[in-house]
């Protein structure tokens, strides 16, 4: 008999595409929904830098070959912003005032980067590179052997930074709390790391806090960083990576609990009986920290999608406390973050 | 220079402005040069139901017809856009409403049926039109000035057709709509693209000839006015009715008359009545009409009066598909009547030809006294080209033969048999011009006498043949070379864009195919034909009619076997659908045995 059930997911990334795949296995017969506010399929993040080096379009960087939603009879809905999750109900709510309807749903939706309240004026001058269009707008914007400002230096910023030396690029990283983020660094590991950064030719600034980031003057460099010790740099680019936030506003008031990502038991449920959450917008319960925590990068987040899928669809299968992954320096002193490798 | 090559369709309700807005489209893009093929759907019904299609491809250098997939859907009504949405390319992209006013059900929303490969782009369409005009009303300039923006083209010439378009209403409306244009277009201009649609520069035009964006019915009207159209008779019949609506504007300007009659057989008795007054004279209606005027045309004919029936063909028989396109006409138009009743037909097979066809249809019935039919059909009639008509006048004033002053005084035989079996004319009236006219047969003198019967009919069937030399109209045409081809296709009318296009992307795949267009279907001109089978090894005739009634009239001229395409969907044949058809035949040629 065919199966009714609709399985709809909220995010077009490695949770939930990873989801997707095994729901599809296990379900045949059910209609699976992605449902993205961006407007390309799945494709590959950590891929990004390659726009720098490489003549590549958008549909270089897609994971799955469109034949794949097609075959997987998987509809992606792009370019849609859900506002609003009734689990009394089991509906959602797109802001173009379509009410879908779902049996179980995958909250996947990932993060979003993250900017303290101190940097929102500056928000206008800084440029991001979570998004493809993002990554483009840098490259277009960024001239030959440009200057490129790092505020904090998360993993993705690091990765950014490390393809962008090879380029020629110069790179000025303003070191935060936020820097080698999510990895959790003591004080020796921190001045090791930052010491590597420098050999590699990172300009490293520590211990400064911004006080001005102006449009650069006429015929000069775009920005202009003005630092609280008087210092100051100009650059063709200053871009944020100060780590992610939780991207599911759209579940306040659904009845699931929250605190700063969704909260779900280690076989990834809410505290509702038919939604889920994978990926970098959960909190997993750790009964070795006795606390609600995060888990990061590709493998992780994949595992999340399988664990959620399975568990949809009636296993029983625990996401396993796992120990954090150590970044490290290879025999060549180069930083190695294992959060940069993916399939 | 990169060549352009792309095509819009605009979806909505009526009432939507659908329609309205690819008009502003395909006439901005030809004011900015381009290259402009455009055809419109719409419902048979009254305005503010059923679904409004327009369809606009803008090409650098000349196109020949729509293309079977659009590379850019823009949904002004999702309801009516959803079913449409196949029909966009991978990587084409689909501009909907991103914030409608209403609540909507699941499926209702066009972003929920977009094919894996196609991109989205949601716009705040309503509100952008309540924000800049206090109202919904300009939801269509707001979807139109978010393509512009979004596409790089420039927005000046939409301006000037904006102004136009609403010049005779309150400014307001045309300064609310202009700035429901801009603010969109700023919006598109900052909108981060992801298809791979470029807009190249359009072809140098032809400065010494009028570049101009009309349908095959304006074509026609145009070429009529330059025939010198004294006299017009119609009955409104769709989609011939526009003929009769510009002419009503422009005749009476030009000294012309023109009369809605209360039917079809009013309609030709008259236009034949005044073709006998010796003036230029003719109707237009379609199928349905045409069937009425039958028996009318064929004391035409009898009486070798001349007269110009323009008819365009719609989805038949009876009332039919009054809104859908088809060529299934042809054998009413070259057969239909009593007895031997030959008369010319004529099919131009796009809009520069619709004009060509119609001033010359005026010369050939009054140098071969006789009616002339001008067989169009919707798609012709209704499509927009931008055509380049000739700066001075290519038609004759007047090309009767009339009875020369050296006669006057001589007992006058209006039907005299002569070497060119084209009798010496005169008007009614004239000195010495007296004669009887009749639909029985007659003697020279026009009186009745059906013992000359066999020397009428041969006079009326020979004096026709003349008219493949007719000077300045091209009765057929072959394209893509000469010389012997694997695979030849012959056409007519409106399909022969469709057949063209085939031509060139299978030629582009290699294929050694050739094509031939037929203008003139009575007569037939048999020996070209002929000439053009004996080219190729397998010949293709595609129409858009169930029986094949052009392959009939082939058939009954050469002996050599062919492939029949026969489609009867209502709407243009695809491109594809013959492309097929070429390969097949070419895979024939190249494996008999394996075929």
């Amino acid at each position: 008999m065919a199966s009714t059930e609709h399985y709809v997911i909220i995010g077009n990334g490695v949770a939930g595409n990873e989801a997707a795949c095994h729901l599809r296995q296990r379900d045949p017969e059910s209609r699976i929904t992605i449902i993205t506010a961006g407007r390309l399929l799945f494709y590959s993040r950590y891929e990004l830098p390659r726009v720098f080096h490489e003549s590549c379009d958008w549909r270089d960087f897609l994971v799955n070959p469109i034949e794949y939603y097609v075959k997987n009879r998987i509809n992606v809905r792009r370019n849609s912003f859900v506002t609003h999750v009734d689990a009394h109900r089991k509906t959602l709510n797109l802001a173009h005032k379509e009410e879908i309807s779902y049996s179980q749903l995958l909250v996947a939706s990932g993060g979003a980067s993250y900017l303290p309240a101190e940097l929102s004026d500056f928000a206008p001058l800084l440029n991001h590179f979570n998004l493809y269009s993002a990554a483009c707008k840098v490259r277009d914007i960024l001239p030959s052997k440009g200057k490129i400002v790092m505020l904090g230096g998360d993993v993705l910023g690091l990765d950014l930074a490390r393809n962008l030396l090879k380029e020629g690029y110069k790179i000025i990283l303003v070191a935060t709390e936020q820097t080698f983020w999510p990895h959790r660094v003591d004080s020796d590991e921190r001045a090791l790391f930052l010491g590597a950064l420098r050999d590699m030719g990172v300009e490293v600034i520590e211990e400064v806090k911004i006080e001005q980031i102006q449009e650069g003057a006429p015929g000069m460099s775009a920005r202009h960083v003005i630092f609280d010790d008087g210092r100051e740099i100009f650059a063709d680019v200053v871009m944020p990576f100060l780590g992610l936030l939780p991207a599911a506003d759209f579940m306040m008031g659904s009845g699931v609990d929250f605190e700063r990502g969704l909260l779900v038991s280690t076989n990834l449920r809410t505290t509702d009986q038919n939604i889920w959450a994978a990926g970098d917008v959960c909190q997993i319960w750790s009964s070795q920290e006795n606390q609600y925590r995060f888990y990061y990068g590709w493998k992780n987040v994949k595992k999340m999608g399988e664990i959620a899928a399975r568990n949809m669809t009636g296993d029983d299968i625990l996401w396993e406390t796992a120990t954090d992954h150590k970044m490290y320096l290879d025999e060549n002193k180069q930083i190695i973050s294992p959060y940069w490798e993916h399939d | 220079m990169t060549d352009t090559d792309i095509q819009l369709m605009f979806c909505g309700s009526a009432g939507d402005g659908t329609i309205a807005v690819g008009d502003i489209f395909k006439r901005a893009m030809a004011k900015a040069g381009y290259k402009v093929i455009a055809f419109d759907i719409y419902p048979p019904e009254i305005r503010g139901f059923g679904k409004c299609i327009s369809r606009v491809r803008v090409t650098s250098r000349q196109a020949y017809s729509l293309k079977q997939q659009s590379d850019v859907l823009v949904s002004l009504n999702d309801s009516y856009a959803i079913p449409h949405v196949t029909e966009i390319r991978d990587f084409g992209s689909v501009i909907y409403d991103q914030a409608p006013i209403a609540p909507m059900a699941e499926g209702e929303h066009i972003s929920g049926h977009l094919l894996p490969g196609q991109l989205p782009y949601g716009l705040r369409i309503r509100e952008i039109s309540d924000q800049t005009t206090g109202g919904s009303k300009s939801k269509n300039i707001v979807a139109l000035g978010y393509l512009a923006g979004l596409y790089g083209i420039k927005g000046d010439p939409f301006h000037q057709i904006i102004q136009e378009k609403f010049q005779h209403k309150d400014p307001s409306i045309s300064e609310t709509n202009l700035r429901a244009f801009d603010t969109s277009y700023d919006e598109g201009a900052s909108t981060f693209r992801l298809d791979f649609i470029e807009l190249g520069t359009p072809e140098r035009q032809d400065v010494g000839n009028k570049v101009q964006m009309m349908t095959g019915n304006a074509a026609v009207v145009r070429g009529c006015l330059d025939a010198g159209l004294n006299n017009f008779f119609g009955y409104p019949i769709t989609p011939a009715t526009s003929i009769m609506e510009s002419l009503a504007t422009e005749l009476p300007r030009r000294g012309g008359r023109i009369v809605q009659t209360e039917d079809e057989i009013s309609a030709i008795a008259a236009t034949i009545g005044a073709g006998y007054a010796g003036t230029r004279a003719a109707t237009a209606t379609s199928g349905p009409g045409l069937a009425l005027m039958i028996e009318m045309l064929g004391l035409g004919v009898m009486a070798e009066v001349p007269s110009v029936i323009f008819c365009s063909q719609r989805g038949g028989p009876s009332t039919g598909m009054p809104t859908k396109t088809e060529q299934s006409d042809l054998h009413l138009a070259v057969y239909g009547g009593a007895g031997d009743a030959q008369r010319i037909v004529l099919a131009p097979t796009n809009v520069e030809g619709a004009y060509k066809c119609a001033g010359k249809a005026f010369e050939m019935a009054e140098k071969y006294q006789t009616p002339v039919i001008v067989l169009l059909d919707l798609y012709l009639s209704n499509r927009y080209e931008t055509v380049v008509l000739p700066r001075q006048n290519p038609f004759e004033a007047d090309s009767s033969k009339y009875r020369s002053h050296l006669e006057r005084g001589v007992a006058y035989n209006r039907f005299a048999l002569t070497e060119d079996n084209i009798s010496p004319r005169t008007i009614p009236g004239e000195e010495g011009g007296i004669h009887t006219i009749t639909g029985l047969e007659h003697n020279e003198m026009g009186r009745p006498n059906d013992q000359i019967h066999s020397k009428m009919s041969e006079k009326r069937h020979n004096k026709l043949l003349q008219a493949f030399d007719h000077p300045g109209i091209t009765i057929h045409k072959r394209f893509g070379g000469e010389g012997k081809v694997d695979v030849g296709i012959l056409g007519w009318g409106s399909t022969f864009g469709e057949i063209f296009e085939a031509m060139l992307m299978a030629q582009a795949e290699g294929i050694n195919c050739s094509a031939m267009k037929v203008v003139m279907l009575s007569p037939l001109p048999s020996q070209p034909i002929k000439e053009f089978f004996s080219d190729c090894g397998e010949i293709l005739i595609p129409e858009l009619n169930y029986e094949g009634q052009f392959a009939n009239l082939v058939a009954s001229a050469v002996s050599q076997p062919f492939t029949r395409l026969n489609r009867v969907p209502g709407v243009p044949m695809q491109v594809e659908d013959i492309l097929n058809q070429i390969r097949h035949l070419a895979d024939r040629v190249k494996s008999p045995t394996a075929a």
